[in-house]
């Protein structure tokens, strides 16, 4: 277990490692950041001044090596936009969307898995192709139409929900069930799969056969021993939840990560784009690592594969 | 499971915090919500040009002098009375018993200061650059309530820039006790409302200043809302959540009207829009006898009529009325075979000629729908048009870098005097410049930019409309018109210096 | 019922996006100032028109034409792409295979449509561009799943029988290895399709994609969100599309691979 553990660490810090380089590359490979923010009257020596300044005359290397130096000590550099510490804007907007991703795992929870049980276990009925129907067009959906039209309806005609930004709990109910539904989605038919594998397994008939009343069967057997795949893939499709957050707060004015994110690279400020990019990374990275090592903690088998 | 619960119910407490008045509370508690397209970038004055940031951090701090809103000439404001010396020095007389939100007593010391901390260049200002303060030499203390500016070279248009937020005042003391990264936590101004909080990327409370020097404002507090979308704003408006808010589209001007719960308030705004011909990269664009056709070509009548409904105001030269160096110019008229004929010319088949041009998206009003107009108009005399939709940061690199088509959109302003528009703009080595190296043109603007008598500069902008409008670097557009939407319970009036002054709000309880 | 609603839904988005030119009765990019947002149903305008008075009914069925194209491009590049590095590795192994699974690691370390947007946002807009950044971000997903095919397929007696006979390693790869990978290939292919096209709308609705006045459903849907409010079908219909597009094409990948590779977890 200790040997599994140190090189699944080890491998996670070459992951971030490398991701880090490579949000590096990425960002060189475009224009020059410094012409976008000068003064209107900006002569050619004050542009090379200011690129000096910001240490973008220096070789590749040295550029690199100061990155990544900057990145351990939590140094990203200052946003060209707003002349304060990368990094921390990136944090300050982190708790918005801790709390939107939040929200929308709970509701996740609290609909999409009783969703899958029940389908599962009543299969082939007619809620099941009913559920069945919703997931597959909550899949086929896209976030920021389903966004827009929640805003024409609950907004703009019914004035019931206001359209974005961040204010009273009644601001949190159209972006969560946006950025819920697709996660949902996935998460419903994983569940049902996942339960269906269950219902099929020998103890479960035996304790059928036994005389266990159904729902102590489903309950007690079926359910916890499914609970495994569910958690560790809704786990894993969590990360997915980062990616939904830039649309999603983009479309409702949310004053999370991926609206500033969305904002840094429109603006092409650079900093702000490689602290959020590779903060996202980590955080991601890291969410694999602990899913990951629950799952082998769960079932013994993966540790050897 | 429950630690998540426990999570969640902490974070939605502490992020969401007390859910925001309703509109009748506001009216009754005479708080006004201002929804704004984007956040601040600075709290810090003289940092940063930037019209949204400056027209929030005016509320906290004044300026130097303000503007007439009628005829846009600069009137008392911080400073009293302003003379010229000699040719290279200024000296305003400053306004007594003014305090800052700290107690501090504003003195000619806070004048010198806040120059000194535009021009060093540790703190990285914009207004250090030579339209703003870089022509200042040096700032002189003469008594607390005398301040003079000596500058490098004779430089008339010192007082419009004392006259903008060029120089709104920060407090000498706490700037050099507190530091500026404190201020920019906690700014403190002489202005009518005073920081409460800044709630990044969300909202800016302002409460009013009881002891303001001219009086407290009618407002008690003002809260600017960030909401970038223009849909956004609009159903904010209707529903509610905020009072006022900028750049309502012509097209949806009967929607608000319709509403019964706010009106829209028009004004035309000195900002310009114009339609560059670029001249600076090879093309044909540098045949003035192209440009000149162009201007025939374009029926911009039309585009204000169907695009833009009205809402924008013709311009024949590159000044408008707003602007106190305007004198008027001769209109090209639409004309196409007039522009049939300069085309064949200058041995140009329009049939076979493809133009480029480049365009922001929603900077200014309906920009990338005018542009595609534009394209449509030219398709009418056999110019095929690529239109080239850019987002606004790529449009501005673009532009500075030389690298857009052969025209591209793009708008100026506030364009109050005339050195502030032709200087950058028609200098072929300047950042936005799409015309220049033309040697007549580039002496008269240096000249112009010193003349101090008011006639020999009246004289010199009126010959420089008149070769300018000769040489067609662009194709003349309009002034823009300012649409804001204002609820039904608020009373105020919008400037067409785009100074959005809560100062001037009335709030009427129904 | 999953087959041939995925089948008639995808038939009639290829049929639309085919036959654009004569279905639509009118140019897509043609500006008509006076017909200005028509609403649906206007005469000779079914879907209405938008704010330049262009018809929105050639705009939706155009803008099918370049969401399957730019599905069609990118499924082929990462296939080709991806599916060669999966070969490559899965045979090799050693350090070829260890490289990529980092590679696809580092890959997969970012949420997909940043990673999309940001590339995008980089490399600069238009439909080159996107296919590239779709692609750069979307190639992972075949190497993986190649690999694993081609380490399973290996172990079968075929390719042992052939390799003693003394079959080349290219050969043994493209001629015995790549059939038995291919139904793999395909479900994902499908899988990943509606992917694409949604991204690549969420994309150009950001504004860093196929650039306006080029008739793409995600731009037309971020220029109908300003008109929301005195027309709501600017933003409805182009959704709609894209909704039923990517319906349509999920129902045929499920079924194909519920038909080809029941296994398949992708």
């Amino acid at each position: 277990m200790r040997r599994y553990l140190v090189a699944r660490i080890g491998q996670t810090v070459l992951v971030v490692f490398l991701s880090l380089s490579a949000v590096f590359g990425m960002v060189r490979l475009t224009g020059d950041p410094v012409l976008l923010f000068m003064p209107m009257d900006i002569q050619a020596r004050d542009v090379n001044a200011l690129r000096q300044r910001l240490g973008f005359n220096d070789p590749l290397a040295v550029q690199y090596a100061r990155f990544i130096g900057g990145v351990v000590r939590g140094d990203f550099g200052e946003s060209l936009r707003y002349r304060r510490d990368a990094l921390g804007l990136v944090m300050e907007r982190l708790p918005a969307t801790l709390l939107l991703a939040g929200a929308a795992m709970a509701l996740t929870l609290v609909v999409a898995v009783p969703l899958g049980v029940l389908a599962a276990v009543r299969r082939d009925s007619l809620f099941d192709h009913l559920s069945t129907v919703a997931t597959v067009l909550g899949q086929a959906t896209p976030g920021f139409w389903l966004g827009l039209m929640l805003i024409y309806v609950f907004a703009v005609q019914l004035r019931w929900l206001p359209t974005g930004g961040m204010g009273g709990p009644a601001h949190l109910v159209m972006p969560t069930i946006v950025l819920a539904a697709f996660y949902s989605a996935r998460v419903a038919r994983l569940t049902r799969s996942a339960m269906l594998d269950a219902l099929n397994e020998d103890y479960v008939l035996t304790a059928r056969a036994k005389g266990l009343a159904e729902t102590r069967v489903i309950g007690k057997h079926t359910l916890r021993n499914s609970a495994i795949p569910i958690v560790t893939l809704a786990g894993l499709e969590a990360g997915q939840l980062l990616g939904g957050a830039v649309v999603t707060e983009t479309i409702f004015a949310w004053p999370g990560l991926g609206r500033l994110t969305v904002q840094a690279l429109l603006n092409r400020d650079f900093p702000v784009v490689m602290a959020a990019v590779s903060f996202t990374s980590i955080v991601y990275t890291l969410l694999n690592l602990l899913v990951d090592l629950a799952y082998g903690w769960l079932d013994p088998r993966v540790r050897r594969a | 499971m429950h630690v998540l619960w426990v999570l969640i119910v902490a974070l939605t407490a502490a992020v969401l915090g007390a859910p925001a008045a309703h509109a009748q509370d506001r009216a009754r508690s005479k708080e006004i919500v201002v929804g704004l397209g984007a956040e601040p970038r600075t709290m810090l004055a003289v940092m940063i040009v930037d019209w949204t940031t400056n027209a929030m951090l005016e509320h906290i701090y004044d300026r130097l002098l303000d503007r007439d809103a009628k005829t846009f000439k600069p009137k008392p404001m911080l400073a009293t009375e302003w003379k010229v010396v000699n040719d290279t020095t200024w000296e305003f007389k400053l306004r007594r018993n003014v305090k800052f939100h700290n107690g501090e007593p504003f003195t000619a010391a806070s004048v010198k200061a806040t120059i000194e901390f535009a021009l060093d260049p540790a703190n990285k200002s914009h207004f250090a650059g030579n339209a703003y303060w870089g022509l200042v030499k040096e700032v002189q203390i003469v008594d607390d309530y005398t301040v003079r500016f000596v500058t490098k070279q004779p430089w008339p248009n010192l007082v419009d820039s004392a006259a903008l937020v060029n120089s709104l005042i920060m407090p000498a003391k706490a700037l050099k006790e507190l530091g500026p990264a404190k201020l920019a936590e906690k700014p403190i101004g002489t202005g009518p409302f005073r920081f409460v909080e800044w709630r990044r990327d969300e909202r800016l409370v302002l409460d009013r200043n009881p002891d303001y020097w001219a009086g407290p404002a009618d407002v008690s507090r003002v809260t600017f809302r960030f909401i970038p979308e223009f849909s956004a704003r609009m159903a904010a408006l209707l529903s509610g959540e905020i009072d006022i808010m900028k750049d309502v589209p012509p097209h949806a001007v009967e929607a608000i009207e319709r509403s019964g719960r706010a009106k829209v308030r028009a004004t035309v705004s000195s900002r310009i829009n114009y339609l560059a011909l670029v001249t600076l990269k090879p093309g044909p664009m540098q045949d003035i006898r192209v440009r000149r056709a162009m201007n025939h070509a374009l029926d911009v009548d039309e585009l204000i009529k169907q695009v833009l409904k009205g809402r924008a105001t013709k311009m024949c030269g590159p000044l408008a009325p707003a602007n106190v160096d305007y004198a008027p110019v001769e209109c090209y008229k639409h004309d196409p075979a007039r522009a049939q004929a300069l085309f064949k010319e200058a041995g140009v088949d329009p049939t076979r000629l493809t133009l480029t041009l480049d365009t922001p998206s929603g900077r200014y009003p309906l920009d990338k729908d005018i542009s595609l107009a534009i394209a449509a108009q030219l398709q009418r005399l056999g110019i095929t048009t690529n239109v080239v939709v850019n987002e606004w940061g790529t449009h501005l690199d673009k532009i500075k870098n030389r690298n857009t088509g052969d025209m591209f959109f793009l708008g100026w302003g506030p364009a109050l005097y005339g050195q502030a528009t032709v200087q950058p703009l028609f200098i072929g080595d300047q950042t936005y410049a799409s015309y220049g190296n033309n040697k007549t043109i580039d002496e008269k603007i240096a000249r112009a930019g010193t003349l101090l008598d008011p006639k020999a500069r009246a004289d010199a902008y009126a010959e420089l409309q008149r070769l300018l409008h000769d040489e067609a670097p662009w194709v003349f557009l309009w002034q823009q018109h300012d649409l804001y939407g204002v609820a039904q319970h608020v009373e105020w009036t919008p400037r067409a210096d785009e100074k959005v002054w809560m100062y001037d709000a009335k709030v009427t309880p129904r | 019922m999953k087959r041939w609603l995925g089948l008639g839904l995808t038939l009639a988005v290829v049929a639309a996006a085919v036959a654009a030119p004569w279905l639509a009765g009118h140019d897509p990019l043609r500006a008509d100032f006076t017909s200005a947002l028509q609403p649906p149903g206007a005469p000779g305008h079914p879907l209405g028109t938008d704010q330049l008075g262009r018809d929105l009914l050639a705009r939706v069925l155009y803008g099918a034409r370049l969401a399957l194209f730019i599905g069609v491009c990118t499924v082929l590049v990462t296939a080709v792409v991806g599916g060669l590095l999966g070969l490559v590795a899965g045979f090799f192994e050693r350090w070829p295979s260890t490289a990529l699974m980092r590679l696809a690691d580092v890959q997969l370390s970012f949420p997909f449509i940043l990673l999309a947007l940001t590339i995008n946002a980089i490399v600069g807009l238009g439909l080159r561009n996107i296919i590239l950044s779709l692609s750069a971000a979307g190639w992972v997903v075949y190497a993986r799943v190649v690999r694993g095919e081609v380490l399973t397929v290996k172990q079968r007696d075929f390719v042992h029988a052939a390799a003693a006979l003394g079959v080349g390693r290219a050969r043994l790869l493209f001629r015995h290895v790549l059939p038995n990978v291919a139904p793999s290939l395909v479900v994902v292919a499908s899988l990943q399709f509606s992917q694409f096209v949604v991204a690549e709308a969420a994309i150009s609705f950001l504004g860093f994609g196929v650039q306006p006045p080029t008739p793409a459903w995600g731009s037309m849907l971020s220029e109908g969100r300003d008109f929301l409010y005195v027309a709501w079908w600017l933003a409805a219909f182009p959704g709609l599309a894209l909704a039923l597009t990517a319906l349509g094409v999920n129902l045929l990948g499920d079924w194909l691979r519920d038909t080809l590779d029941p296994k398949l977890r992708v």
